[in-house]
């Protein structure tokens, strides 16, 4: 009896698993093309101030797909409300992280109006967007730089919404008082204070990059503000378009600037392994721990909201703050691009009223990062974002992470190659491999 | 017999009909479910990256093509591709080997103890505990800490014990080990209960027999157990081996195929996931598929062995 109930048990199970093993992999099926439902009116101008609902019937429908949860996704909606109040527009979000949904319902056919993206979408379904001068959005609002990367093939497809800046570096002013140490204003500089910090003891940066599948992505930031320093914005450019291949001198002499430092226990906190296997909010706290591991660590504008959540009595300005990369030929940051799959009289309100002056100051009191909207600037009302802002307007030259704009994995093969550069493996070896994928994407 | 016949309703006669009607509901799931997909999932293996031509257009120029079989191209030559077979086979080795081996201990002596419910339950434990939540486990079991405190209990060993902490996920030639680790821990339980099956099954005449006779308890677990419960172990260990080929939640949680421990399954999801790439993760799921289907047919032969010879 015993014996017969576990053969069963065998049974099924074994059964289980064979069904299981036929895996099936996604089915993509052909999307039918979206028409316009509304007829192409001349978009009316909008006063600055007003918001513009032409076309819009109360109650009318917008269905988004965003990757904000919690307290971003109360800005968003605070930011939001005047357009919903004023429009009767109703909001039908789905807040998600997995990319796979967003894939899922495009290649169903049934796509979201709205979704808030990452650049890389807009090149990957360029023949599926609604473009933006269409739906009545006002590029005056944006520098050029953030017009550019959201232009595929001579349409504009993608309107920034939200901007984080990474060419930032983040020190304790307190302990950088404490020491003697002051902050440096060109890479000479940098190197000189880095050399003095382990001169004296300390571990300068703090490097941790561990983060699950995507682990490296912070080396991989880093390298991009080097590779700014050291070459400029249009070396950079040109490495997203393939006139240069990653593999070249700049790109090896960078990856040696930063293996320098992120290999070394007396640069980093606990060295090569230490850059591996740190997590990246880990890396952070390191510097604001009392006593500090480490002085200084590179990473975007997200990480002062960070400590502020685990040192709740650690005050902006004094105890954490940051400085520009030193000399740093223009910002590498990344945004959130909206992009729309339908062209509605609702999602036309919704475009204008983002891509207005409105919209942009409306973005930047409700702290929900940056806004590349020229109307944000002044609107700011947090102390940081002020300074982040500030950087922002000032800015030269704005580039996207190399990684999220070539598509086909380039941004993993980066990853893997910087952690298997920071694992001991060979730098040309690891380059070369990257560089082929590059290749292969863009080709 | 002809008149007994005659009383069954027509409808319930075994025609030729009747039987397809029957599995009727089973071909539709199985058509919709497995054989679709699997069908699509093939054809996709020969198209490029965005299903819009054949393979052929994922070549670059200057370098080796395949033309039509480009995406096999990458799945069996790429050098990652490589590393994931590699490791893959690792998995087979060490991962079956250790729950078979552990399994079937753990069987034998749990046979012999007043508590053995008590000890097999703990023992099958870790399986009902998912993949992503044991991989988030012993990822803290494992941590690194580069400060004086050492929050991963073997590192806080290893520093209790006077040595120097290991990053054990990350230093490639014990990572893949660390990550097998985590899979005996999970499917030894699963083992060990249909093994314990078996054993209970050995009729305890023969056993009592041999004792008399004065065979010792290991020459009665090596000359008598084990060839009564072959068969079994056979298809434990087939079915692990089918296993461990698509090992893919503990890679993807703990190291996400980082510093040498890819496997087929995770690049897999990455291509597919991470770069889009349809095509070449098409071709893995094919080349997946090839590698299992002996091991299946295997399994269901012996398994099949093993119902007629009782």
């Amino acid at each position: 009896m015993n014996k017969k109930v576990w053969k069963m048990i065998a049974v099924m199970a074994i059964l289980s698993m064979a069904i299981v093993a036929c895996k099936p992999a996604a089915t993509p099926t052909a999307a039918p093309v979206v028409q316009p439902t509304a007829a192409v009116v001349e978009p009316t101008k909008p006063m600055a101030g007003a918001i513009d609902c032409t076309g819009v019937t109360a109650g009318d429908e917008i269905s988004m797909l965003y990757q904000w949860s919690g307290t971003e996704e109360a800005a968003l909606n605070a930011i939001l409300k005047p357009l919903v109040d004023a429009c009767g527009i109703v909001i039908k979000p789905e807040s998600t992280r997995d990319q796979a949904l967003l894939d899922t319902k495009v290649q169903a056919g049934t796509p979201p109006d709205i979704a808030f993206w990452n650049v890389t979408q807009l090149i990957q379904y360029q023949d599926k967007l609604q473009p933006m001068d269409v739906l009545g959005a006002n590029a005056n609002n944006y520098a050029s730089f953030f017009t550019d990367p959201g232009t595929i093939n001579g349409k504009w497809l993608g309107l920034p919404v939200k901007a984080d800046i990474k060419t930032i570096i983040w020190y304790s002013p307190v302990v950088f008082e404490a020491k003697g140490y002051t902050v440096p204003t060109t890479w000479d500089e940098l190197d000189a204070l880095v050399e003095k910090m382990v001169a004296n003891g300390d571990v300068p940066w703090s490097m941790g990059m561990e983060s699950g599948d995507a682990t490296g992505w912070t080396g991989s930031d880093f390298i991009q503000d080097i590779l700014l320093v050291q070459q400029g914005p249009k070396y950079v450019n040109d490495l997203m378009t393939g006139a240069v291949p990653y593999n070249d001198a700049g790109v090896v002499k960078a990856y040696e600037t930063y293996g320098k430092w992120a290999m070394d226990p007396k640069y980093t906190v606990g060295g090569a392994q230490g850059t591996l296997s740190t997590g990246f909010l880990d890396a952070i706290y390191k510097v604001f721990s009392d006593p500090p591991e480490a002085m200084m660590v590179k990473q975007s504008g997200f990480a002062g909201g960070e400590v502020a959540k685990q040192y709740t009595d650690l005050v902006y300005g004094t105890d954490f703050d940051f400085f520009p990369v030193p000399g740093a030929q223009g910002l590498q940051g990344g945004a959130d691009w909206m992009m729309a799959f339908n062209d509605t009289p609702a999602v036309r309100a919704l475009v204008a009223y983002l891509s207005s002056e409105l919209g942009g100051a409306n973005w930047a009191k409700a702290t929900f990062d940056l806004s590349p909207n020229k109307g944000a600037n002044g609107n700011y009302v947090d102390p940081s974002l002020i300074k982040k802002g500030a950087a922002l307007a000032e800015t030269k030259g704005f580039t996207s992470d190399i990684g999220d704009t070539i598509p086909g994995g380039f941004g993993s093969a980066e990853w893997t190659a910087i952690v298997s550069y920071v694992n001991g493996g060979n730098l040309a070896d690891a380059l070369a491999a990257a560089a082929k994928v590059q290749a292969e994407a863009l080709k | 017999m002809a008149s007994n016949d005659s009383q069954v309703p027509a409808i319930m006669r075994q025609g030729k009909i009747a039987p397809w009607l029957y599995l009727l509901p089973a071909l539709l799931v199985m058509t919709a479910f497995i054989v679709y997909p699997g069908l699509n999932t093939f054809l996709l293996s020969f198209r490029n990256n965005a299903n819009t031509g054949w393979a052929g257009d994922n070549c670059v120029a200057g370098q080796t093509c395949w033309g039509i079989f480009e995406n096999f191209h990458y799945a069996l030559t790429s050098e990652i591709m490589l590393t994931a077979f590699l490791n893959n086979l690792k998995w087979i080795v060490f991962m079956v080997t250790g729950t078979v081996i552990l399994g079937l201990l753990i069987a034998v002596l749990a046979d012999r103890v007043k508590y053995e419910p008590i000890a097999k339950a703990i023992i099958f434990l870790p399986m009902a505990i998912s993949f992503v939540g044991a991989g988030v486990i012993w990822k803290f079991m494992y941590n690194f800490g580069t400060g004086e405190t050492q929050i991963g209990i073997l590192n806080a060993v290893v520093v209790a014990l006077g040595g120097k902490p290991v990053s054990w996920l990350t230093e490639p030639q014990i990572n893949t080990f660390m990550l097998i680790i985590v899979g005996v821990w999970m499917w030894t339980g699963f083992c060990m209960t249909i093994l314990a099956a078996a054993i209970k099954g050995v009729s305890t005449e023969i056993l009592e027999a041999a004792r008399v006779d004065g065979a010792t308890e290991w020459m009665v677990f090596i000359r008598i157990m084990i060839p009564q419960i072959l068969p079994t172990i056979t298809v434990v260990m087939t079915t692990m081996v089918i296993n461990v080929l698509k090992i893919f939640d503990i890679v993807y949680v703990m190291t996400g195929g980082n510093y040498g421990t890819e496997v087929i399954a995770n690049r897999m999801y990455k291509e597919m996931y991470s770069s889009f790439n349809t095509g070449r993760a098409a071709a893995i799921a094919i080349v997946l598929i090839l590698v299992i289907v002996p091991a299946m047919i295997f399994n269901i032969r012996r398994f099949r062995e093993q119902e007629s010879m009782r």
